[in-house]
Order: C-alpha cells, then sequence, then structure tokens
C-alpha cells in the first residue's frame, strides 16, 4: 500500500536560512511535492516606499538582500536617476562598481559558509567568516557601517573613499584569492560534499527560464546569461571578467559558478583601483539636503545583476516627491520558486543541500 | 496581428505597448513565439479610478525586454499557461493589489496571512485599522480585527 | 544558621553556572540574525563567555535571541517557539525591529516590538546592533542572571 505523508519543514528551522516553510509529501524517503509557504518576514517595503520621499525609500531597498545591500542600492538609484534625469560623476560611477563587488563577494561568502553548514561541514564557515569580516572593516572604514549602509545617494555617493579604505582594499584583494583556493579545496577534497550534492537539485535549462530564474543558478543550468556582460550599467563593459558557466545544473555545479564568481569580482575590484578617475564623488548639482525635494515622473526599472540574479526596481513617478509605484523584482523569489521543481523525485536529505543553493534571503522574497 | 492600443517608452528606453484585456492571452502567446521566453514580473498599480496590470518581458537570446500593460477592473487572464513562473507572481499581485486572475492554478493569498482582509497596495487601504493574526487549532493562520486575538 | 549559609551559596552556585552555561537558540528572523552569525564567528567568537552551544531545537535550549522583524505571520509560531523551550528561559530582543518595530514601524504587518510575544529581559538597540553590542547583552544578561536580577 502506498502511504503519502506531508511533512512540515519550517518555518523555523536551522538550515532554511531564515523563515521558509516548505510543506513536503514525502513516500518513504522519496519526495513526491514539495511546496514552499512564503510571507513569514513581509515587511511592507513596497508601501512603505510609497509613503516616504525617494531618499527615504533607500533604507528599505537595503533590508532587502541584507548581506547585499549595497547592490539593491544600486538598482533602486539607478532606476531613480533615470527617472529623474540626474547625472552620476565618473568618479562615483566606478566606486559604485567596486563597492558593489566587493559586496556580491561578501554575499557569495555568507552562502558558502552557511552552506558548508547545511553540509554537516563546520570548518568552512570559520574561513569565510574571516574573509568576509575583512570586507565588512573596508565597509565600515568607507561608509560608516557594517551591514546595511545607506551608502548610494541620487547624484554619486555620500562619502568619498579614505586612503585607508583604498589599502584595505588593495590588501584584500591581494589576499583573497589564495584564501579562496583554501576554502574551495576544502569543500573539493570532501568526498562526502562531492557525494552530497553532484546530481542532486537538478533543474535543465527550459525549466529555469521558464520560471524566470536568474543568477547563479541560470547560469550553473548552461546559460551564459549575466547582466553585467550581456547588458553592461556602470563601467562594466570597460573591465576584463569572465562569465561562469557550467551545464550540469546542480548543486556542485551551483557551487562552481559562486566561487568562480568571487574569483572574477576579485579581478574587477582590483581593475576598478588601477582606473579610478580623480573628480568628484557626487553631483554638485543636487546638494544633500536638496535630495528630498527631488521629483521623478514617468517610469524606469534598469535591471542589474545582484549576487542572486537579476534585481531591479520598477519605480513610478507621479511628478511629486513622492513614489507613486515601487515594485521589486528580487531574485531569490522567482528562484525560489523553481525549489518544488529541483526536489522532485530527491531524497529528504537532499532537500537541505538544494534549498541552501538556491541562496534565499528572506527580506528579499517576502520583501 | 493583434491590435495595439498604444505605444510608448519607459525612462531608461524599453518599449511599453497597451493591450486591450481581452486581447491579452493572445498577445502574450504571439510574444512568446517572438522570443520572450523569460516573464521577469508582474505588477499591478492602483491608479484609483483604474487597475493596471505590468508584465515585464524578457528575451534571454538576445536580450530584448518589453512591458506589456493592460487596463483592467480587478479581473484578468492567468499567463501561467504561458509562463509557469507567472504563478507566484500573480498570486501576489492578487494578494496586494487585489487584482483576480482567471484560471489560476491556486490563486490564494502567499505574503500576507489567509483571511487577511483588503489589499494593502491599493491606495485607498486604511493603515490605521490594524488586524491581528493568530494560529488557528487546524495549525493554519486566523485573522480578525481584535488586538486580543492574536498578535 | 549553617544550613542558610550552605543554602544560599548553592542558590550562588547554581545561578553562577546558570549564567555561564546559556544554550542559545538558532534562530534567525532577518538582517539581525547575519549580525548574531557574526557575533559567533571567527573575529567576535562570544564561544569566550560561555554560550557557544547553539541548539537547533527550542527544547534543549534556554536562551532566545529574537534577531530580527516579527511580523504577524512569524509572532503566533515565536510564541509557540518559546512555549517549547525549557524553564529557566530567557529572551534577548536584537535590534531596533524586535524591540519596537525599527523601520517598519508604520507597515501593516509587523508587529511594534517582541515583548508583545514572549517576555523580554534584555533589550540590544541598533539597526543592526554592532557584534559588540550583542556580546554585551549577553555579559549583561549573565551578570542579573548571577545575581539573582532575573529568574524564569
Ligand atoms: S533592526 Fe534593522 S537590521 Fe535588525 S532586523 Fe530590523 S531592519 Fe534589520
Amino acid at each position: 500500500m502506498e502511504k503519502v505523508v506531508e511533512v512540515n519543514f519550517g518555518p523555523q528551522h536551522p538550515s532554511t536560512h531564515g523563515v521558509l516553510r516548505i510543506k513536503v509529501k514525502l513516500d518513504g524517503e522519496i519526495i513526491v511535492d514539495a511546496q514552499p509557504v512564503i510571507g513569514y518576514l513581509h515587511r511592507n517595503a513596497e508601501k512603505l516606499s510609497e509613503m516616504g520621499l525617494y531618499p527615504k525609500a533607500l533604507i528599505y531597498m537595503d533590508r532587502l538582500d541584507y548581506v547585499a545591500a549595497l547592490n539593491m542600492e544600486l538598482g533602486y538609484i539607478l532606476s531613480v536617476e533615470k527617472l529623474m534625469d540626474v547625472e552620476t560623476p565618473e568618479r562615483a560611477q566606478w566606486i559604485r562598481m567596486m563597492m558593489v563587488e566587493l559586496n556580491r563577494i561578501a554575499s557569495h561568502l555568507v552562502w558558502l559558509g552557511t552552506h558548508g553548514l547545511d553540509m554537516g561541514m563546520l570548518t568552512p564557515f570559520f574561513y569565510c567568516w574571516r574573509e568576509r569580516e575583512r570586507v565588512l572593516r573596508i565597509f565600515d572604514e568607507i561608509t560608516g557601517s557594517r551591514l546595511l549602509y545607506n551608502y548610494f545617494s541620487i547624484g554619486g555617493v555620500y562619502s568619498d573613499l579614505t586612503p585607508k579604505g583604498i589599502d584595505m582594499i588593495k590588501e584584500f584583494v591581494n589576499t583573497f584569492p589564495d584564501r579562496l583556493e583554501e576554502i574551495q579545496s576544502i569543500f573539493q577534497k570532501s568526498y562526502i560534499y562531492a557525494k552530497r550534492t553532484k546530481g542532486v537539485g537538478k533543474l535543465t535549462l527550459d525549466d529555469a527560464i521558464a520560471y524566470g530564474v536568474t543568477g547563479p543558478l541560470l547560469r550553473a543550468s548552461g546559460l551564459k546569461w549575466d547582466l553585467r556582460k550581456n547588458q553592461p550599467y556602470l563601467f562594466y563593459e570597460k573591465v576584463n571578467f569572465d562569465v561562469p558557466v557550467y551545464t550540469n545544473g546542480d548543486v556542485y555545479s551551483r557551487f562552481l559558478v559562486r566561487v568562480e564568481e568571487m574569483r572574477q569580482s576579485t579581478k574587477i575590484v582590483k581593475q576598478v583601483l588601477e582606473k579610478l578617475p580623480d573628480g568628484d564623488f557626487y553631483n554638485k548639482k543636487y546638494a544633500k539636503p536638496m535630495l528630498v525635494r527631488m521629483k521623478g515622473s514617468g517610469e524606469s526599472y534598469v535591471p542589474t545583476e545582484s549576487p542572486k540574479g537579476e534585481f531591479g526596481v520598477y519605480v513610478i513617478g507621479d511628478g511629486s516627491t513622492i513614489p507613486y509605484r515601487v515594485r521589486i523584482r528580487s531574485p531569490s523569489f522567482a528562484n525560489l520558486q523553481a525549489v518544488s521543481i529541483m526536489l522532485k523525485g530527491y531524497k529528504i536529505a537532499d532537500l537541505t543541500a538544494t534549498v541552501s543553493s538556491v541562496d534565499p534571503v528572506f527580506g528579499e522574497v517576502d520583501r | 496581428m493583434i491590435p495595439i492600443e498604444s505605444e510608448s517608452k519607459t525612462k531608461d528606453g524599453t518599449p511599453v505597448v497597451y493591450i486591450s484585456k481581452e486581447n491579452l492571452i493572445p498577445f502574450m502567446k504571439e510574444k512568446k513565439d517572438e522570443g520572450y521566453d523569460m516573464l521577469l514580473m508582474v505588477t499591478g498599480v492602483d491608479y484609483v479610478d483604474h487597475l493596471e496590470v505590468v508584465y515585464h518581458l524578457l528575451s534571454t537570446k538576445d536580450g530584448r525586454r518589453l512591458l506589456v500593460k493592460t487596463k483592467t477592473d480587478e479581473e484578468v487572464d492567468s499567463v501561467t499557461g504561458i509562463w509557469p513562473g507567472a504563478n507566484w507572481h500573480e498570486r501576489e499581485t492578487y494578494d496586494l493589489v487585489g487584482i483576480r486572475f482567471r484560471n489560476h492554478p491556486n490563486l490564494k493569498r502567499i505574503l500576507l496571512p489567509e483571511g487577511w482582509v483588503g489589499h494593502p497596495l491599493r491606495k485607498n487601504y486604511p493603515m490605521d485599522k490594524k488586524q491581528y493574526v493568530n494560529l488557528g487549532e487546524d495549525g493554519e493562520d486566523k485573522v480578525s480585527y481584535d488586538p486580543k486575538e492574536g498578535y | 544558621m549553617t544550613d542558610s549559609i550552605l543554602l544560599t551559596t548553592l542558590d550562588e552556585a547554581l545561578r553562577w553556572g546558570k549564567g555561564k552555561s546559556l544554550w542559545p537558540f538558532t534562530f534567525g528572523l532577518a538582517c539581525c540574525a547575519i549580525e548574531m552569525m557574526s557575533a559567533m564567528g571567527p573575529d567576535y567568537d562570544w564561544a569566550r563567555f560561555g554560550a557557544d552551544v547553539f541548539r537547533d531545537s527550542p527544547r534543549h535550549a534556554d536562551l532566545m535571541i529574537v534577531s530580527g522583524t516579527v511580523t504577524k505571520k512569524m509572532a503566533p509560531r515565536i510564541r509557540r517557539l518559546y512555549d517549547q523551550m525549557a524553564f529557566p528561559k530567557y529572551v534577548i530582543s536584537m535590534g531596533a525591529c524586535a524591540s519596537a518595530g525599527g523601520p517598519y514601524v508604520r507597515g501593516y504587518s509587523v508587529v511594534d516590538g517582541v515583548d508583545k510575544v514572549v517576555p523580554v529581559d534584555i533589550y540590544v538597540y541598533g539597526c543592526p546592533p554592532r557584534p559588540e553590542a550583542l556580546i554585551q547583552a549577553l555579559k549583561q544578561l549573565q551578570d542579573s542572571i548571577a545575581s539573582g536580577k532575573v529568574r524564569h
């Protein structure tokens, strides 16, 4: 007699990286159906953004994907600048690009560390956090904050790079690749890790596209699609970097993609340091007290490549100082939707590996 | 050829087409065949006198983008048959803006608990009227206006 | 007379022991949870203060750190988790959100303060609080347990 058992996984579970609940239907050990239930961290970012001035909505953007706050700010700021026809000085754009890449490294390191925890490895967590703390100290020096920065402003950034900050970045990019090698080898030398991730949580390319999956997941499924290359914003067309692509679409490929992305980001940061021009770090026409009086009209959506995938904010302005509608395109939301396909037919023990390979951040899924 | 009501461009240069809601499904099918294989998101906008649904389309082959807009009065056909990924996006739009999608496989609230009254992203949503949530006997959420009934 | 002296000392020893062997509950809600993980991490290493055994089940833990925004959908679940913890149990409310709603206080689905849901012993301010602040809160909680100010 066949018997299907329904198991609730979460909303409080140490390996869901937040408040995710998955309703799993099990036949023995095999997953028949898995439905993620979300909304446990719905913080009304869209409504609250419509209730305040343009610069004020930035704090809610920070708190979307809280491990990569600058990437979130960038998506919003670029949209708003289009809406208001604001020019940004070159130096500010280069600074933005560098900070965003550093934040990408920090975000992937959080993922790598917690992914290790999910796979039963405690060591990588400490290695990854050690590196991440170095990035956070750089941010602390330059922006004055460790996790949520509120650093990008309309028309530039809030503060210039400090000489000490530049030294710290230089030191970081020079030593990080070797350390990353070390971290990667912890994973790759582990026979258990390879066994538990190779061929697990497969997502075919067709499914990935149909479900709107973007970012490292899409690249691990075999499509070379990176907005930094395909539709460059900022100055990404002026720097050299590769886009890693793997075709297996399993958890192991996602791991390889993310590790390689960190290496490429380091490369970008190095190039930015060389090319950084002198000049203003914000548009002198719009001094900081002016920002609250800026008006936006029309609509705009600028897609950016966040660590999780395509992120953008669709802003509609009605000619006043308050945005009329703010709609956030959050990559994790779409990626998480594909989890039910990735899990079907696998064992319950593969669930933690698969869910953590998606890298969902709930601030962004639920908004 | 399906008639387009009007065309425009967003500030960042993406083309926008307006389509009547009767023609939405055939038009979307046509666009999918034209290569727009990814649906990025579904947005509902409340313009007080009418509602509008905005679809962001992307072609991963050549990177073209397109915004499709349709005016509606609370009900519009679901595009889940064309892009299965529309499922959650439409549920969210239903949840927050209150647009019902016909033929959607599972049109339930996604972010807010089942039983919530009103759709918060409507411009006339009463923000001062608080609702409280608690767990029912069966483990599902229960919503009420009474502060003693929940958190 | 001697009895009572012995009793006080035992009680004190017990309190001291309780304070120095807190087992926190792995329970992250939002952004603050990342800073909590930083406090656990190698740089801040709060294992130094005797609270490093993070437990995945509420039944093994005696310290709940509410790190993040408490939404209305999550609040009843937090209460249930709290009820499942064995006595003695303590709660640290970490960050502006858990303490008073933080930046989301005007929202429609956010509980303004976790103290509406569970009793809180220590509040930590900041958005997010730095790991140092969390460690200070832990020290404070330990001291007040040891001195008998907090009992559960
Ligand atoms: S207090 Fe700030 S950092 Fe902490 S959960 Fe709330 S918004 Fe996030």
